[in-house]
């Protein structure tokens, strides 16, 4: 039996090499796209040369030189060459620029701020990993098919939006190259903390961005905060094989067998934490994580941990990234360095942040916290309650599991989630009501768990929830949420819980209204695309619905008559309409009027009525139009918001 | 996952060439996160035997000097292809002579 199948090797030696071939190719392009597609020839090549020819000696050398004569028959081939073009070509070929810097700059690329943060990662796994997208996709819990779309978007948006490729220096590298950091931590606490799906960790992806970690730290060595992700990254990895049990439950830092941490790993992170330190500079976010977790790493028992110092670490880390998370962590030290009621305290100035209202682990440090101050009734409610929002399976059972460890005499009487379904079951209420009253009770139970006793809940509880949820909403959602909690109240024959609610006065207030002044002001912009122009010109002047207008096809106009039919009347122009409809329009004769940026992808199919027969598009939705008004106007508004394209047809 | 390189020794002896050549590559693959340990062992070592109650314990040399250890490299890989890779590199650093990979399982 042969050891080496050629196949499996023709893809080890490209993921250990495509990062420098694509970067190398890149330079020579200058486009990533284009880059990737010539080093993928190689790799086809390679699948097709090798099985038959054996893998050659030096298999990486092969693929980078076999993709480069590709990118020079490309430069030869697109370009009409003179003699002089065709040395260049030649020079470029033989050229040796450090391939550090065409890495950092593929590595600056991929994770460019132009991207979304989704693109940003299959960006940097595809093209600095070496992944396929179905091993991305099988990361990520998402289809191949998503993936692939997700970077040939990315492809375009860099291409579409000229970015450079020249590497950043000063500030915007140190920018730059923290989007990098960001990504890569990204894909780190994908893999170590597996927001969905059934398995606590996917250790693949923790690999990867330990890796790609190390491999920016070297191309990066002046970054402190480079080392430092590195360090973080070393030493909560270490702790893989500790924090997950026999039958997949995660075990707490603190219960974790600190024999199972890996020592190696642990070495690299502290050395990796050194370096950080010689970089010098400010300690960063990353800076100050690492040191706590080498804290942990330093205490040979859970009691020898110097919490004093990690509650120090955090509070210098809140004034740098006061994210409710990082409170929420500090509130975890602090309850271990000076004891859970001072823990407590700073976790309930946290309950009532909106950010934070379906986050699991908010209730599960609280149950936890409760449990120590011997408040068991309680712990038990919030570990249920954390169960009820956490998406991990094994998170969910470990934290049920919790709630049930703790003795307490069962409650007597309904709780709140049993009262919630006997009052939503009744026969006598329609099905909108049920909706209705569905949405407020059951965002009640999540905030306030399920197990809580009928008896116990205050007026307090409520108009807390109510404040957290609810406060920014519209005096109607407001009030009609506070009708479902009296009728609630009323059915189960408890005092009006509703009553620190006020009713809240439903003024009609219409949607602000541009000044005319400042409809000027937008229609002189000469940034503004011809399509939108055209559409709120043609709003403006018919004062037409947004939803007729968005309708009309190319067959409906009668641009002489400076009319269209919309169903049984007419929608009608002026001069301006008039004068811009035929430069949309560039010759179209039939399909939607107004049609989006783009193709719809092959998971969207629209109605056949709502493509462009012609270019494939699809008709502009009301949203994206409304969006991109909303967006235009906010400069103008006053307060900001942007105004609804309804508005338009309201002004003199 | 991780896999363990032994190598046997050989007889060509090291020359600066090569010691510069390693150098640089164990620089590379520590850096980049691969190489987590690595280390050459002297000859011989002791031979420390057990059965039943009963442990021995023997100072080298030992005669089948040919099946002994002379290096070792414990790096960390996405796969067995990718470790192959890493003892091909090896070798075409240093020369004539055999290397065994091995997957480690654990901590």
């Amino acid at each position: 039996m042969p050891v080496l199948d050629t196949h499996r090797t023709v893809t080890a030696v490209w993921k250990l090499e495509s990062a420098k071939i694509i970067a190398a190719l890149m330079r020579m392009v200058h486009d990533v796209g284009l880059a990737e597609e010539l080093a993928q020839d190689a790799l086809v090549a390679a699948l097709e040369q090798w099985p038959s020819t054996g893998v050659p000696d030096n298999p990486g050398a092969w693929l980078t030189t076999t993709a480069k004569r590709r990118a020079v028959d490309h430069i030869r081939r697109s370009q009409r060459l003179t003699h002089k073009q065709e040395q260049l070509a030649h020079g470029l070929e033989q050229q040796q620029a450090p391939e550090n810097d065409d890495v950092l700059r593929l590595m600056l690329i991929s994770c460019h701020p132009v991207l979304a943060t989704e693109a940003r990662t299959a960006m940097t796994l595809r093209l600095l990993g070496g992944l396929t997208a179905e091993e991305i996709a099988r990361a990520f819990l998402v289809t191949a098919t998503v993936i692939t779309q997700r970077i040939a978007e990315a492809k375009r948006t860099l291409a579409e939006e000229g970015v450079p490729f020249d590497l950043p220096d000063g500030t915007e590298l140190a920018e730059r190259l923290s989007s990098v950091l960001e990504v890569i931590y990204l894909i780190f606490n994908e893999g170590y903390s597996a927001t969905s799906g059934d398995d606590l960790m996917r250790p693949g992806l923790c690999l990867e961005a330990l890796r790609l970690g190390r491999l920016l730290a070297e191309l990066a060595p002046q970054e402190a905060e480079a080392h430092a992700l590195v360090a973080l990254m070393e030493i909560q990895a270490s702790r893989s094989a500790a924090r997950i049990g026999p039958s997949g439950e995660p075990v707490q830092l603190h219960e974790q067998n600190r024999g199972r941490w890996d020592q190696l790993l642990i070495r690299r992170g502290f050395a990796a934490m050194l370096r950080a330190r010689e970089a010098g500079g400010p300690p960063g976010p990353y800076l100050l994580q690492a040191a706590i977790a080498v804290c942990h790493a330093q205490a040979p028992t859970a009691e020898d941990t110097d919490w004093a110092q990690i509650a120090a670490l955090y509070g210098a880390l809140v004034q740098l990234v006061p994210t409710p998370i990082v409170r929420l962590n500090r509130a975890v030290a602090h309850g271990m360095a000076y004891g859970p009621q001072d823990g407590l305290e700073l976790v309930d100035s946290l309950t009532t942040d909106p950010t934070l209202r379906d986050y699991h682990l908010l209730p599960s440090v609280r149950g936890d916290l409760l449990a120590r101050l011997g408040r068991h009734q309680e712990a038990r409610l919030e570990f249920h309650r954390a169960a009820s929002l956490t998406r991990n399976a094994a998170e969910r059972a470990f934290l049920h599991r919790r709630a049930d460890e703790i003795e307490v005499t069962s409650p007597s009487g309904p709780t709140l989630g049993r009262a919630a379904r006997d009052f939503l079951n009744r026969d006598d209420l329609e099905a909108a009501t049920i909706h209705s009253y569905g949405q407020t009770l059951r965002r009640l139970c999540l905030a306030l768990g399920d197990e809580l006793p009928l008896a116990s809940l205050t007026a307090d509880q409520v108009e807390r929830v109510f404040a957290t949820t609810w406060g920014e909403t519209a005096a109607r959602t407001w009030n009609r949420h506070r009708s479902t909690v009296r009728s609630f109240c009323a059915w189960a024959s408890l005092s009006d819980l509703a009553d620190g609610l006020d009713r809240r006065a439903e003024t009609r207030t219409r949607a602000p209204v541009p000044a005319p002044a400042q409809l000027d002001a937008l229609w002189s912009r000469p940034d503004l695309p011809l399509r939108e122009r055209t559409l709120w010109r043609l709003l403006h002047e018919s004062t037409a619905g947004v939803k007729a207008v968005l309708s009309l096809n190319i067959e409906d106009l009668d641009l002489d008559e400076r009319r269209a039919r919309t169903g049984r009347t007419w929608v009608t122009w002026r001069s301006e309409t008039a004068r811009l409809l035929p430069q949309l329009l560039a010759g179209r004769t039939r399909g939607p009027v107004f049609v989006s940026d783009r193709r719809p992808g092959p998971a969207r199919t629209p109605a056949p009525a709502d493509l462009c027969p012609d270019t494939g598009r699809r008709r502009l939705s009301y949203e994206r139009a409304e969006y991109l008004f909303k967006e235009t106007t906010k400069l103008l508004d006053p307060a900001a918001n942007g105004y609804t394209l309804s508005r338009l047809k309201s002004l003199p | 996952m991780r896999y363990l390189m032994t190598t046997r020794p050989s007889d060509t002896a090291p020359d600066e060439k090569l010691y510069a050549e390693m150098g640089k590559f164990i620089e590379e693959l520590t850096a980049a996160g691969v190489l987590l340990a690595t280390g050459g062992l002297e000859p011989g070592g002791v031979l420390v035997r057990s059965a039943g109650d009963e442990i021995t314990v023997t100072d080298g040399p030992f005669t089948e000097a040919k099946e002994a250890v002379a290096g070792f490299a414990l790096v960390e890989v996405r796969s067995k292809e990718e470790a192959i890779e890493m003892a091909r590199r090896f070798r075409r650093i240093v020369g004539d002579g055999e290397s065994v990979v091995q997957q480690v399982f654990g901590p």
